[in-house]
């Protein structure tokens, strides 16, 4: 049968390119014009997240970032945001496991005030790092790990997923914004010894999307970067690498102050860049993305025992990626409904394979999602840094829609039959309690 | 102790010669159903936006119904007169295309998306779900019941359980406005198939309906496929609906809704200020930005920067519902959470702000800080479609002229500092807030009240 129903002409590339070049102190950088609108997207990708963390300093790459923000040899105080802002631009940095970015979307004209104030805060951040900023950046951290995990139902639930899925002392088993205890302890020596040893040009790229003259562009990266020196101090990551499957069921059971139950699991997928990773993604589209998949029409529409049902991928290079399914659920319905009728539409999918109305869908969806992300400056920015850093080539970002329409059913099918098994995932149950009870309150009782 | 660097500075490089940009003008016209369309082509944007406005305000619902707008909404893609609801959901994902609706105060918005070569077939099944919706009985029970899953789920959320308190305070319980604007587990459990036909019948027809569509429209021939599609949908002509005037009741009060255990407070702190035809507007955003737009605005400055009590903290204006002759409403807020023992230290500090702003006004710099980021974002703000369609639907919702935000832009830069402070401090007088806490009231209760900032009442967060 035809693969790849394909929405655009050039859906390949969309007819996007990109040029890439390299400064002589190791900085990758790749360019990419579009005229269409006076804006270009900087961002930088420096190869260092939470994987890199060691114990008792989980969180320290996340709070980092922050510290990005606080001044450098010649930005005072909040000075990158002010500048940025009041040159009419947006801009903003996030942590992940894999690595840590910064990005601003600048009117053209403003083009070479985002290069000077990244190649400022890359070159001497720690002529401007102080106590105060360390300490005021702390309590900030701490109150959005309040505010985005511990204060809201089932906050906690990637966290406590993640922390199953990769066994104790994996570089994935905590999450980017770490502990309390760990951000508590974290010094600014130890800030200055993670700047010292992961910022540097050669464990960076930046790309510059947009409404740029790639000539003056580049020129400006060799003036304000070129006489930061590279250094080779970075020690390797820890090996990420597991099984391909867990080989028996984890499981937690969690007694909380939730609205409803909640079944929740994690399944260890290919690591992405693989043709396997895509394959698994469009499988999971199918099954649980959006509301023709078949674990909402299942769930949701016909058994009516589930408010919200749904599969999301968290794609990872450097350890198996992780296919989280969510289902909370309608009314009194008890988890163990779900879990049989989940387990069932997954056998059923990994026996029958996908239809060709399914891949059609799935693999449609998942173009316009690509079409989202490269349409504006700033997606195309971090998506070619992506590719840079996680694979060494940012061409890659301009053909990835083609790599995910050129997957076949066989290989959806593969990949859900040696993945999607109870034996090859972390299950992570909810189980509402009154007010005022805690998980330790049961224990005391007890 | 510092560190030298060994990098090479440059002094701050000056700005270019900026390009010219301008808010798309849209192109406007009427169906001989009586639809009126507005259409805009921006060129490289293959991701279409298709906004439909229906003109069914919430509070058009019958007594006792509230919601049955909201499931009327959800039910337009659960199937029409030649597709099940599965089998419409299949075929809209079958265009890459995603369908959100949603009702609110001013009406019912339909949003599609969807890659330009397959706009014909899914314009046609956004067609079919207006012109002639299933409305299945068993459809919009599970509806029915799927929304009154939900409801739980936004009690238990500190924000959403926030924003449902401060309504309840501003307004009459008589106003539509003081309810949930998607309905309460016992409106919604009476909302059944018939009631969501009736309340089409009456409020939904092309002729006070309006679509605006937004993309690279090269080579699409819009008006043979509008004529084809939405030309298709019928219904009588029907006056415009008056909007009803609100009253809101800003006396300076404090509501604590208890959430024992909680490791932060969520504070929203509002009132109710004039819509977008006020000749405040321009002022009152500027203003409202310097208070609390982003980071470096004054609230973020003290609360997060120095004192750490905030991941941060925004004071913003929302219009509610506007009407054509300028007495529509805008909810004016402040909002934000902050640790639970910092509760108390952190509304203080915040009313410090307010009263440092009245009395000392903004700078100048504030203001041209604000103005430059204001207008200079606008080309980076409405790169997408989706962007630039949900504005120009926003203009019309609240009737104002199509080129109102390219006005906006030229009256911002024309505000001064005098005025922008004026603005600010009108929008959040520190006697008139109602102050919303949703936190542990057995540890904040006592603080809050030690501030004097209004009389402080705890109610169950249930």
């Amino acid at each position: 049968m035809p693969m790849g129903h394909t929405a655009t002409a050039e859906a390949g590339s969309g007819g996007l390119t990109a040029t890439e070049h390299r400064l002589a102190n190791g900085l990758r950088v790749v360019l990419s014009e579009d005229h269409l609108t006076p804006v270009a997207a900087v961002c930088l990708w420096y190869d260092v997240g939470s994987r890199h963390e060691v114990k008792g300093r989980t969180g320290l790459a996340h709070l980092f970032e922050h510290l990005m923000f606080q001044g450098s040899g010649q930005v005072k105080g909040n000075g990158h945001f002010e500048l940025v802002q009041g040159a009419g631009g947006s801009l903003n940095g996030t942590t992940s496991f894999e690595r840590t970015n910064y990005f601003e979307t600048m009117p053209a004209h403003q083009l070479e005030l985002a290069l000077w104030l990244e190649a400022d805060r890359m070159g001497s951040l720690l002529a401007a790092l102080d106590d105060e900023s360390m300490e005021n950046q702390r309590d900030v951290v701490k109150n959005e790990r309040r505010q985005r995990y511990d204060n809201v139902p089932y906050g906690t639930a990637f966290e406590k997923l993640t922390a199953l899925a990769y066994p104790e002392g994996h570089p994935y088993h905590h999450t980017p914004i770490g502990s309390m205890a760990d951000l508590d302890a974290a010094t600014l020596e130890d800030a200055r010894a993670f700047f010292r040893t992961y910022y540097a040009p050669n464990n960076a790229v930046i790309s510059v999307v947009g409404d740029i003259d790639p000539r003056q562009t580049l020129a400006w990266i060799e003036k304000y970067f070129g006489s930061i020196p590279g250094h080779d101090g970075k020690p390797a990551p820890r090996d990420g690498s597991l099984p391909e499957v867990i080989g028996e069921q984890l499981r937690e059971v969690v007694e909380e102050e939730v609205p409803a139950r909640a079944l929740m699991a994690a399944y260890r997928l290919p690591e992405d860049g693989t043709r396997a990773a895509d394959a698994a993604d469009v499988a999971l589209t199918i099954l649980g993305g959006g509301e023709s998949s078949r674990l909402y029409n299942r769930l949701v529409r016909r058994d009516r025992t589930a408010v919200a049902a749904g599969f999301g991928v968290l794609r990872l290079a450097g350890a198996p990626s992780l296919g989280w399914l969510d289902v909370k659920t309608s009314g009194d319905v008890e988890v163990p409904v779900i879990e049989s009728a989940v387990d069932a539409e997954l056998a059923r999918f990994a026996e029958e394979g996908p239809t060709d109305e399914e891949m059609e869908r799935a693999q449609a969806q998942l173009e316009r999602e690509w079409l989202d992300r490269l349409g504006t400056v700033a997606g195309r920015a971090d998506e070619l840094c992506r590719y840079a850093v996680l694979f060494g080539d940012p061409q890659l970002a301009l053909t990835a829609v083609q790599r995910v329409l050129d997957i076949t059913a066989e290989e959806v099918q593969e990949v859900a039959k040696s993945r999607l098994r109870p034996d090859n995932r972390a299950v992570l149950v909810y189980e509402p309690v009154a007010a005022g009870t805690t998980e330790e309150d049961e224990e005391a009782a007890k | 102790m510092t560190e030298l660097a060994t990098m090479d500075f440059h002094p701050q490089p000056q700005a270019g010669q900026p390009k010219p940009w301008a808010f798309p003008a849209p192109e406007r016209g009427t169906l001989d159903n009586g639809l009126t369309v507005l259409r805009c082509h921006r060129p490289g944007q293959q991701v279409v936006a298709v906004e439909v406005l229906l003109a069914a305000p919430l509070e058009a619902e019958p007594v006792g119904l509230d919601g049955v707008a909201t499931i009327m909404a959800r039910a337009f893609s659960e199937g029409t007169d030649k597709l099940s609801a599965e089998e419409f959901a299949a075929e809209l994902e079958r265009c890459g295309a995603t369908l959100d609706a949603h009702a609110d105060h001013p009406g019912v918005r339909l949003s599609l998306e969807v890659p330009v070569s397959r706009l014909p077939k899914a314009l046609g099944l956004l067609a079919d779900a207006l012109r002639a919706p299933a409305f299945a009985d068993s459809e919009v029970e599970r509806l029915v019941r799927n929304r009154l899953d939900e409801i739980p789920h936004e009690t238990a959320n500190p924000a959403r359980r926030a924003a449902k308190e401060l309504s309840k305070e501003l307004f009459p319980a008589t106003s539509r406005m003081s309810r949930p604007r998607q309905g309460t587990e016992e409106t919604v459990q009476k909302i059944d198939s018939a009631a969501v036909r009736a309340f089409f019948d009456k409020h939904v027809r092309p002729a006070t309906s309006v679509a605006v569509i937004v993309g690279d429209l090269t080579g699409v021939d819009l008006d043979a496929l509008l004529a084809e599609t939405l030309g298709d949908w019928t219904g009588s002509s029907a006056e415009p609906r008056p909007v009803p005037p609100v009253a809101a009741d800003d006396t300076g009060r404090v509501i604590i809704v208890d959430r024992p255990g909680a490791v932060q407070t969520q504070l929203l702190i509002g009132r109710v200020g004039a819509d977008r035809h006020d000749r405040v507007w321009p002022a009152q955003v500027l203003g409202t930005y310097c208070l609390g737009g982003t980071l470096t605005s004054r609230l973020d400055r003290v609360l997060r920067e120095e004192k750490g009590y905030t991941y941060g903290v925004r004071a913003f204006g929302q219009v509610l519902r506007a009407a054509p002759d300028g007495t529509g409403i805008a909810m004016l807020a402040i909002s934000g959470s902050v640790d639970t023992p910092n509760t108390g230290p952190a509304l203080d500090d915040l009313w410090k702000v307010l009263r440092t702003l009245a009395a000392e006004g903004l700078t100048d710099a504030e203001r041209d800080i604000a103005v430059q980021n204001l207008v200079g974002v606008a080309p980076l703000k409405f790169e997408t479609a989706a962007a630039v369609a949900g504005t120009l639907a926003d203009q019309v919702e609240q009737y104002l002229p199509d080129d109102y935000q390219a006005t906006l832009y030229q009256q911002l830069a024309a505000t001064g500092t005098v005025e922008a402070t004026a603005a600010a401090v009108s929008a959040f007088p520190v006697d008139r807030l109602v102050t919303v806490l949703v936190g542990d009231a057995a540890q904040i209760q006592e603080p809050v009240k030690a501030l004097g900032i209004g009389e402080v009442t705890v109610v169950s967060a249930e």
